[in-house]
This record gives structure tokens, sequence and C-alpha cells, in this order.
């Protein structure tokens, strides 16, 4: 993989730089921020995150479990107790929702890891220490062809450093 | 609908802090890190203080091998009081944990700015205290190597917990809540992980904190997932704050004792464990933003905030202390009339007193917005409280075992020294696990408070806002604002 980064110490400047490299359709652009900034969502325009999906599937698996677990095992063993019935749904419904937010937060958990890619044991192209403490970063995938354009747009939009990575 | 607005685009709320949660001390992203990673520095009073709180570890540890070696006698049961420092304890640390989530989940779920600078220090208080709370129930145990006995695992003879009993759903959500509350502190902690790998210059170290970040490289795609993943568990912490100390009630509730079976302990319950937490939150927070020299950002009008919060949660609490003696009254129960009279002017007055005075009589003084922004003054009160709040428990247990129905199963308790001892080894473990935390781990979001100060700009804003609106400075027109 190759492409150029850009390192910016101005939060407009990289916006800018953003909306730039998308009008020209260069390739997929990757913007490093040490905190997450709605005027990056919104010249990204990504859609929806899919995690809640994996917190919505997670939560009903473990309200279905809270359930099925104690009704199984009272019908397993049934002592019936002044006549009431054996499976009483009221206090399952305590262990049913203790299981589903255990469920569907690790579900969360597991949706997190998967679509942003962690654990990463491997090195990232473009990355750059100070993208964790105050600079912005723009990772630019284009050809060899294209990267001359890319540092233009880069340096003309105000990045303090434009450098190659592969 | 006015016709006099001129013609504008609607703009979408910027992430810049309202002017109350603003940290105008902290110029830059950069000075944002270093301070908060000056924290991490050890000195001779952080060893100090480690070394006592080991040491009251200790003192615990043995007041334990004792009683294990001589019985749950030596920790002061005598019938008819068979529940006594050991589960006031347990629902007091349980309590102190849910502050933190209040804070870390509920605040966020409610966008409450206030605590993006305390939420790290409360969600770690939460960890650490429901992980001595988890120690009393098997401290409590006569045979606590079969603890395990409670957890629903496929035994041989497929015998299975009493899942009807309150007990067991204790279990179930005390586990939950440990394990939510952990992932949660966590998870937030993985983009400060990453700074503080990229900071280390120690190879050793920067390896262990690139593993415990998991490689994170703060890009968008990153950030997008993780936004909504922190949103989820924030969603799902809130409604557990409320069942956990439900949950916990019930243990009392679901039995019938005088002043225990009352539909009035869940939301009671919550309200005191709450305010209890907000004490803890004090006790903890003032020190830490002064000996680690924070008070750039926490700020007073942080503390006031928060100081608010204690006081209405007071308020609730006073409340269901009047509302408990209504319903004993109105009830009509003479054993439940005397019970309470027993409470109040008998034989435990003193103990009831010293809850109604620290709970709900002192934090009165939080009308005042003098005292409110006195930080001497809310910590004196924030050890009140944590006295008050334990005695709550004491009152809520021992006086409702000690005077039941029968009069010949009336009888006396008074703790003894184990229990004294466990009890000192209970806050030596859980200030162990917290002075551990704040010097290798931030005790303030690197990734959160960066949120709440102003990004550095190229331009400056040149077109003021008609109606005084803050506007993200430099960024009108440069692309479609929604």
């Amino acid at each position: 993989m190759r492409g150029i980064v850009g390192v910016f110490p101005e939060l407009d400047a990289t916006v800018e730089a953003v909306e730039e490299l998308k009008k020209l359709r260069l390739g997929d652009v990757t913007i490093y921020t040490p905190t997450p900034r709605h005027e990056f969502e919104d010249v990204i325009k990504h859609p929806p995150s899919v995690v809640r999906r994996y917190t919505l599937i997670g939560a009903l698996l473990g309200c279905t479990f809270g359930y099925w677990i104690p009704i199984w095992i009272s019908d397993y063993w049934p002592l019936v107790v002044g006549g009431k019935p054996i499976a009483s749904w009221v206090p399952y419904t305590i262990i049913s929702f203790e299981l589903m937010v255990l469920i569907g937060s690790l579900a969360t958990v597991l949706g997190l890891f998967i679509h942003a890619g962690i654990p990463r044991i491997t090195h990232t192209v473009g990355y750059d220490p100070r993208f964790s403490d105050g600079d912005f970063g723009i990772w630019v995938e284009c050809r060899p062809d294209e990267q001359e354009q890319v540092r233009r747009v880069l340096r003309e939009k105000g990045a303090a450093e434009v450098s190659g990575d592969r | 609908m006015s016709t006099m607005a001129p013609d504008r685009v609607e703009l979408r709320p910027d992430n810049t802090a309202t002017a109350d949660v603003q940290l105008p001390a902290i110029k830059s992203y950069t000075q944002a890190t270093d301070e908060i990673l000056d924290t991490l520095h050890v000195t001779k009073a952080w060893f100090a203080a480690l070394g006592v709180a080991v040491l009251c570890l200790l003192i615990g540890g043995i007041a334990w091998a004792y009683q294990i070696y001589m019985g749950l006698g030596v920790a002061g049961y005598r019938p008819p009081v068979m529940w006594g420092v050991y589960i006031i304890t347990f629902v007091f640390w349980i309590g102190i944990g849910h502050a933190g989530t209040l804070i870390s989940a509920i605040l966020y779920l409610f966008r409450a700015g206030f605590r993006t600078t305390i939420y790290r220090c409360a969600e770690a208080m939460t960890v650490f205290a429901v992980m001595t709370a988890g120690l009393f129930p098997i401290l409590h145990l006569g045979r606590p190597w079969k603890f395990f006995w409670l957890i629903p695992y496929p035994h041989w003879r497929l015998i299975w917990p009493q899942f009807k009993s309150p007990l067991v759903w204790d279990v179930f959500a005390v586990l939950t809540y440990l394990t939510v509350s952990a992932t949660f502190l966590f998870i937030g902690l993985i983009p400060d992980l990453a700074v503080l790998r990229d900071r280390e210059t120690n190879p050793v170290r920067r390896q262990i904190y690139g593993m415990l970040s998991f490689g994170w490289r703060n890009s968008d795609r990153e950030w997008r997932h993780f936004a909504r993943a922190y949103l989820f568990l924030a969603a799902f912490s809130t409604p557990l704050v409320l069942s956990v100390h439900s949950v916990v009630s019930f243990d009392f509730a679901m039995a019938n004792l005088p002043g225990w079976h009352t539909t009035i302990f869940p939301p009671y319950f919550v309200a005191g464990a709450i305010f209890s937490g907000m004490g803890m939150v004090f006790t903890i927070i003032i020190p830490i933003r002064r000996w680690f020299k924070l008070k750039k950002y926490v700020t007073i009008n942080v503390l006031d905030a928060g100081a608010k919060l204690c006081l209405f949660t007071s308020l609730v609490v006073g409340c269901a202390y009047i509302t408990e003696f209504f319903v004993a009254w109105y009830s009509g129960s003479e054993i439940e009339q005397a019970y309470f009279w027993n409470r109040v002017f008998g034989q435990w007055w003193w103990a009831a007193w010293i809850m109604l005075t620290c709970n709900a009589i002192i934090p009165l003084s939080l009308f005042s917005q003098r005292l409110r922004r006195n930080t001497t003054f809310l910590f004196t009160l924030s050890l009140w409280i944590n006295l008050g709040m334990w005695y709550e428990r004491f009152v809520i247990i021992v006086p409702s075992m000690s005077h039941e129905f029968e009069p010949w199963k009336w009888g006396p308790y008074a703790p003894t020294y184990v229990d004294w001892a466990i009890l000192l080894g209970s806050f030596g473990w859980f200030s162990m696990w917290f002075l551990l935390f704040v010097k290798q781990l931030p005790v303030l979001a690197i990734a959160e408070v960066k949120e709440i100060v102003p990004p550095k700009m190229r331009h400056s804003h040149k077109e003021p806002d008609p109606e005084g609106h803050s506007i993200a400075p430099g960024l009108i027109g440069s692309y479609e604002v929604r």
C-alpha cells in the first residue's frame, strides 16, 4: 500500500484538505485526530457504525439465555410450592435483564474490535505519534502517478509536513 | 416564527464546551497531554500512602485469617443479629460505585460537560469499590472457599442455585456490574493508552502500553466505531446503576422483617448509593486536584456542579427517610411503629441520628453557593457523608434484626475488633488499587479533555453570529453544515 501522509497542526486546514482530496477522488483518505471532532464526521460522511447491530444481537441473546436457563432448571427439578407456577417469569426477569446487559455490552466491544480493526499488532502505514498528541494527519492511499498531486494539495492547504510512506 | 431572522444555514452545535465547563487555562492539545501525563511521576508521598494502604490491608487480612481459624463467632454475630458489619460494608461499597457510573455513563448520555474532568477517577472508583464489595459476601461465609456454589455452573448432580432467591440475583447483578464497569473503564482508556505508548521512551513500557492500547491509531474509522460503542456501553450502564442497587435492596425487601419489607427500598437504595458515591468522589477528587496540580482541569465550576448533584441526592434520601417514618405510622402496624420508634429514640438512637445528621441535615449547607465552591468545606462534608452513609446501612440492617416481631427474640449487637479490622482492611484494599491506578494510568481522560479544548485554527472566525451563539471558529462556509 502506497500513499502520502500530511501532518496538520490546525483543524480547519485539515478539514479543507480533506474536502479538496474528496473532490479530486484520488483514493482512500484516512484522517488521524487526537480527539473525535464533528467537523471530520461532517466532511467524511461515513454511514452509521454497524456496532449497534452487535449490541442488539448480543442483548437479545443475553435476554433469551437469561430466561431460558432458570426456566429449564425449574422444569428439570419441579418443586411445586403453594400451587404456584414452577417457572415464575417475574424473578427470572432480573436474571434475564442482567444477562442482557452483560452479553450486550460484551457484544458491543466485540463489534468495536472487529470494525475498528483492533487489536492490531502490525505497524500502520502513515501513522505518526504526533497524531495522538496535538496534530491532525491525513493519509491518502494513491498510485505513484497521483502522488505529486496529493503532495501539492496537502501543502497548499497548510500541511506542516508531507511525506511518502509504504 | 420570526420573519425578521436573516436567512442563514442552521449550524450544527459545535463540540466546544459551554462556558461553565470550558477550561480557559488550557491553550492547546499538547499542553493537556503534557500536564495530565505529568501526574504519573511517582513521589515519596505516593509511596508512603501506598505503604499505609498495604498496612491496612494486611491488618484486614490477618483478621480474616483469624476469623477463618476461630469461626464466624469472632465477628460479633449473635442471634438474632446474624448480618452485621460485613453486609453493612458490602452495601456501602456497592453504593460507592454507583456515583462513578452515574458520572461516567448517565451524565455522558445527558451531555453534562462538567463530568469530563472527573469521570475517569469516578469510573476507577466504581471498579475498585465493586471489587471491594465483592469480597464481603465471601468474608461473611463460614466456609469462604465454597463461594462458587452461588454461581450457576453445571454440577454433575445438576444441582443449581435457587433462581428465585435475591442472593442469587445479587450474584448476577454484582458480577454484571463489575464486568460492565471494568469494560467501560478499559474501553475509555484505550485512546489514552495510545498516548502513553507514543510518549513512552522506555522500550519495555512502550511495548506494554502498545499491547494494552491494542494498536490504537486515532483514525476516523476507529473513532467512529469507538464513539458508537462507548455510547451503547453508557446506555447499558445507565439501567444497570438502577438495577444493581435495586437488586441489593431486594436482599432486605424480600424478607419479612419490620423495616425491611417495603416497596420504597429500591429507589431509596439507589438514591442513597448515588449520594454516598458523590461523597466519595469528593473525598478522592479534591486531594487529587490539589496534589496532582489539576486545578485548571477540575475547576471550581466542576465541583460546584457536583455539589448540586450531591445536594439533590441528599434531598431525595432525606425524603426517603421521612417517607419510611410515614409508612410505618400510616400502616397501623404496631410492630412496624415500635421498630421505627426503637430505631430513632430507643436502642439505636445514636446510629439513627448520625445517619440523619450526616445525610439529611449537614448537606443542606450546599444550598449556599459560597460553601459549594469552598474545597475545604466540600472535602470535610464528604467525610461526614461517608460516615453517615455507612451508618445508614447499619441502621437499615442491625435494628431490624435486633428488634423483630417477638420481644423474646430482641437482642443487642456490637461489632468486634475483627469487624473493625476487616473494615479497615477494605479501605486499605480499595486505596491500594486506587493509588496504583493514579500512577500508572491518566486520572483524566486525555482524549475527552481535548474535546473541550479549542483546537488550533489557521483562520479565526470573522463573521459574528447575529444571535451571539458560540460558533466553531474558522469553519463557517468551508463545508456544508447541518
